[in-house]
């Protein structure tokens, strides 16, 4: 998958959680906040977790992927920052099943 | 799987699996976050995720009312949460000990469980625990009425809410409100019974006390102390009541060490 696929699938997601009406307002994209712009409260970057669970499965592990953050990181991560991490750990498991 | 019915109510719990190391602990850790306005996700961001890492199977869940969790109108007394745990875990098939980590009220449930469950409890973590001690309510009633004053200067319109605040302090205000004005949350809390000294002290297992110098609870430490029969109690320096998002480095490390230690966390 290229990044921007990755980009449409993880804004779909977003635009769910937050609604359609205040998703409507921003253009989600590679440099968007997850706190400045979107105002995504933490449970809602759980819930955002669970759905990315559920569409990558083990082929991203997010589990490490946060375990190294501090929560400031997190929150203050682009959309870019998120997407770029899904995209290599899809490029590494293509490579080792491939 | 992010959502479960139990006790009729649809609660949201994260499950974290990492790969196991063979010194991980063998039970799960359940994290139970703190009251009001805190979800699974104070813990999700702190502590949670490094334990699972360290190879444990960790449960978080949303107590009724809060966070992705269904809001009743009714059910909000420590038995309540109690029994929501016990429920919890029931539904998801975890009928063996489990060890628990507990935030401030979510304290309070670990300690409510352990009495009315200790052959369930493998050892505790309690960060903060508010502990009904005689006088616990009128204290946590101050508390709430605080709270309630500043939410109540809001008249709680979403829209004006969202442009003039932004969608977080309008959604936080909104939920505070709702739980405030709509349910018995107020009314259940005020009626806890004080914890009987006789239940936690024979509570055997290990449990592991942390609090802040200048915690408004440091007092219910003592009593954990003195009762329970294997207690280790640490304060921390310069702190208050908000040790996990104040020191959350230190409890991090306080905590690997605990899941780390066969002594601390007993049989395998």
């Amino acid at each position: 998958m290229t990044p921007d696929q990755i980009l449409a699938e993880v804004r779909a997601m977003l635009t769910e959680i937050i609604g359609a009406e205040y998703a409507l307002s921003l253009d989600i994209s590679m440099d968007t906040s997850f706190d400045a712009d979107l105002e995504l409260e933490s449970i809602e970057f759980v819930k955002l977790s669970t759905m990315l669970a559920e569409r990558y499965g083990d082929r991203v592990d997010f589990v490490a992927f946060l375990a190294a953050k501090e929560f400031e990181e997190i929150i203050e991560m682009t959309t870019g920052v998120l997407v770029t991490y899904i995209a290599n750990c899809l490029a590494l498991a293509g490579a080792i099943d491939g | 799987m992010a959502e479960i019915i139990a006790r009729g109510i649809r609660f949201h719990v994260q499950r974290l699996t990492a790969r196991r190391p063979a010194s991980a602990p063998v039970h799960p850790v359940v994290f139970i976050h703190g009251l009001g306005m805190d979800n699974l996700s104070s813990f999700y961001y702190t502590l949670a995720n490094p334990v699972a890492h360290a190879g444990a199977d960790v449960i978080l869940y949303d107590q009724r009312g809060q966070g992705l969790s269904e809001r009743p109108r009714t059910g909000y007394r420590v038995s309540d949460s109690v029994a929501d745990l016990a429920a919890i875990l029931d539904t998801l098939g975890v009928d063996g000990p489990v060890h628990l980590v507990g935030n401030s009220y979510g304290g309070t449930v670990a300690l409510g469980f352990a009495v009315a469950y200790p052959d369930r409890v493998a050892s505790m973590v309690l960060i903060e625990a508010h502990v009904p001690v005689p006088g616990w309510a009128e204290q946590m009633a101050a508390t709430i009425n605080e709270i309630k004053i500043r939410l109540d200067l809001s008249d709680g319109d979403p829209v004006r809410w969202t442009a003039q605040y932004g969608r977080k302090l309008a959604r936080r205000a909104a939920l505070g409100r709702d739980l405030i004005h709509h349910t018995t949350f107020v009314a259940d809390l005020l009626a806890t019974e004080p914890f009987v000294e006789r239940d936690l002290r024979v509570f055997a297992r290990p449990v592991r006390a942390v609090y802040g110098e200048h915690s408004d609870v440091l007092h219910h430490s003592h009593m954990l102390d003195g009762l329970l029969p294997s207690c280790a109690l640490t304060v921390l320096p310069d702190l208050d009541h908000w040790l996990l998002p104040k020191a959350t480095q230190v409890l991090r490390a306080i905590v690997l060490d605990w899941f780390a230690t066969p002594t601390a966390v007993g049989h395998r």
